[in-house]
């Protein structure tokens, strides 16, 4: 419908239009009335994720909030909130923002070079946000962290993703002191690239082994769900009715122990951490690595000759009847084993890390520049 | 009570900054310069008994007090009543020093609440020398912060009542920037660097999103608006003095939050 003399006047207006939206909001994004704005609009919905736990199952929700609520919460992305759109919107605004000031800032620099240190802290101070937002940007796009998806055991082997290596579990224990107190996690390993050896490492909390870009942590460390140090087990004969004989003894896996008074002895032969039972093999297992029902293995001598071998699960004691044994036995306690354990890692792609750390270290000295060089405003 | 020689200092300390906050309420009403001298010489005895019981613990521990709440609401309160008793000679701030007494009484108060057990031997995750760095310089900042809350409120409080028994609004305004201007970039040198890097060795990322990183970033981005709003827009007054109360208060939900939030940090403070 429109002829060339419509066109001729509508697209400088179009243009002029364009021209005079971006002012205005080149004028708006680099005002500080905005910059402040967009600062308290951070700090609100930052807030929000402080205050409303993060990345949880959307029952979790529900369960703190009611039903409404929590399905609100999960829904609008309050649960996961410095991933929506509207806080990345205003991360991103507070970056074009603060780099425009800045180009601002430069120019008059140049133009007016007088009280140079505090100028200059003030433009690294603005610079950093920039590298600080980019070191976000490069990790979010191409980084990635998560755990291991199993626990490993000495003599294990696990791809680490995308890393184009593997590892070797070497040995995996948790050390204590004399005093019993926990002293660290260890997990001694070596590294392999298409099936040969090319580096051996230990792995610790605070000392993660870094190849070929990635990160392997030390995320967590469990005693061994097979064996135990020692086992504590009570024992009860009844030597008379009224009077019976109770003994309690500290049992190492795999060793005879007398019982002091009788012609018992016994020997603990397995453990399990969380024992389960398969009734078509008819074999005793784990049903996970977590020590949630350890029970051992015991064998019951008499004078030497075989009495009886049996499960016992500690305190599940007179779940059951022992009444054709010659004694009674509970398992009351054991150690863990820690020196033959089970560890976790994490894997972590962090590309924007040294960025970020360059970021943080320029707004560091951009602000000790601009605070304790500048005479605060308003002095003479 | 408690014989532990840390303990008895601390308890020396704690009722000399009690005693040195009633001489400060009294001084408050009478203004005599005897009151004054009591008020600060009790201050300083605590302050003296504090820093003794913070050498006590680093010696008994093996390591810088800084592992616990209990340490770190000590550290807090002795770098804030420092800040104070510093001021003591600055013309016109004499008035200010006065309340150094019950910012040790609250730091010191909410120290107690928690367990002051010394532990000599460190969790894994916090065996990293970056442990000093982070935590001792955010604490200093804190307690800048902690001197900034105190100046700010007097301010407000001259504000609604009158300035007849404070220090002029000028001195105020000027203590609570100048104290901003000395924390803001110590805390964000411990707080947000030092914690960054140890994060990324301690646990894969720099950065996470744990609620007290995050609540940290608030406390960052309310002193950044405020210095803003007093570089740029040049205000002055009562709602700067609002904006850095509202950054302590801030800065306490962050050091004692993250006991009821959980993540990452709810080992420590």
């Amino acid at each position: 419908m429109l002829g060339p003399i419509p066109l001729v006047i509508l697209v400088p207006l179009i243009f002029l239009a364009a021209a005079l939206f971006f002012q205005k909001f080149r004028n708006w994004l680099t005002s500080m009335r905005t910059a402040i704005r967009l600062l308290v609009a951070m700090a609100a919905v930052s807030m929000i994720g402080v205050l409303v736990g993060q990345q949880l199952p959307p029952e979790a929700y529900t369960e703190r909030y009611g039903d409404v609520l929590g399905l609100f919460v999960f829904r609008s992305g309050l649960a996961n909130v410095f991933r929506t759109w509207y806080f990345v919107l205003l991360g991103a605004l507070i970056v074009v923002s603060t780099v425009t000031c800045t180009l601002r800032r430069i120019v008059r620099l140049v133009k007016r070079p007088g009280r140079r240190i505090s100028a200059t802290g003030s433009l690294l101070t603005h610079l950093s946000i920039a590298l600080i937002a980019a070191a976000g940007l490069v990790t979010a796009l191409t980084g990635f962290r998560y755990p291991a998806p199993r626990y490993l055991e000495a003599g294990d082997v696990i791809e680490v993703p995308e890393g184009g290596f593997s590892i070797r579990v070497d040995a995996a224990r948790t050390e204590f002191t004399e005093e019993g107190s926990l002293s660290e996690y260890l997990t001694d390993v070596t590294v392999f690239e298409d099936g040969t050896e090319v580096l051996k490492q230990r792995i610790e909390v605070n000392h993660p082994l870094n190849h070929r870009g990635i990160g392997v942590y030390q995320y967590e460390m469990l005693p061994s769900s097979r064996s135990i140090q020692h086992a504590f087990i009570g024992v009860v004969v009844p030597v008379s009715e009224t009077a019976p004989l109770r003994r309690d003894i500290t049992a190492v896996p795999g060793e005879i122990v007398q019982i002091e008074g009788t012609d018992l002895s016994l020997k603990v032969l397995e453990f399990l951490a969380d024992f389960t039972y398969d009734i078509e093999t008819g074999t005793a297992g784990l049903a996970s690595i977590r020590h949630d029902n350890p029970a051992v293995l015991v064998q019951l001598l008499e004078a030497g000759e075989l009495v009886a071998e049996r499960w016992f699960f500690m305190g599940h004691a007179g779940h059951r009847d022992d009444s054709d044994l010659p004694c009674r036995i509970f398992f009351l306690d054991y150690i863990p084993d820690f020196d033959d354990g089970l560890t976790r890692f994490e894997f972590a792609k962090q590309p924007g890390t040294p960025l970020l750390f360059a970021g943080l270290g320029l707004l560091s000295l951009g602000l000790c520049l601009t605070l304790w060089t500048r005479r605060p405003p308003g002095v003479a | 009570m408690d014989t532990r020689p840390d303990m008895v200092l601390f308890w020396i300390a704690l009722w000399s900054y009690l005693a040195g906050t009633v001489g400060a309420c009294i001084y408050a009403g009478v203004r005599k310069p005897s009151v004054r001298g009591i008020v600060y010489g009790v201050t300083l005895v605590g302050l003296v008994s504090q820093t003794i019981a913070l050498g006590v613990r680093w010696v008994a521990s093996g390591h810088p007090p800084v592992t616990g709440p209990f340490d770190y609401m000590l550290l807090l309160s002795w770098a804030a009543v420092l800040a104070f008793i510093v001021m003591w000679r600055t013309k016109g701030l004499e008035l200010l020093t006065v309340f150094a007494a019950p910012v040790g009484v609250l730091g010191m108060g909410v120290a107690s609440l928690f367990p002051s057990r010394i532990e000599q031997q460190l969790i894994p995750a916090l065996q990293s020398y970056w442990l000093w760095i982070h935590v001792s310089l955010a604490a200093l900042g804190e307690a800048a912060f902690a001197v900034s809350f105190v100046a700010a409120v007097m301010y407000l409080i001259g504000d609604w009542r009158g300035w007849e028994r404070l220090p002029d609004k000028e001195t105020l305004d000027m203590v609570t920037y100048r104290a901003i201007g000395v924390g803001f970039p110590l805390f964000t040198i411990g707080a947000l660097l030092a914690g960054a890097i140890w994060a990324n060795s301690a646990w894969g990322a720099p950065w996470s999103w744990d609620p007290k990183e995050t609540s940290s970033l608030i406390v960052w981005l309310v002193y950044a608006i405020y210095l803003h709003a007093r570089f740029v827009k040049g205000w002055r007054g009562v709602g700067t003095a609002r904006l850095a109360v509202l950054g302590f208060l801030m800065t306490l939900f962050t050091v004692l939050g993250s006991r009821f939030l959980g993540g990452l940090h709810s080992y420590g403070v």
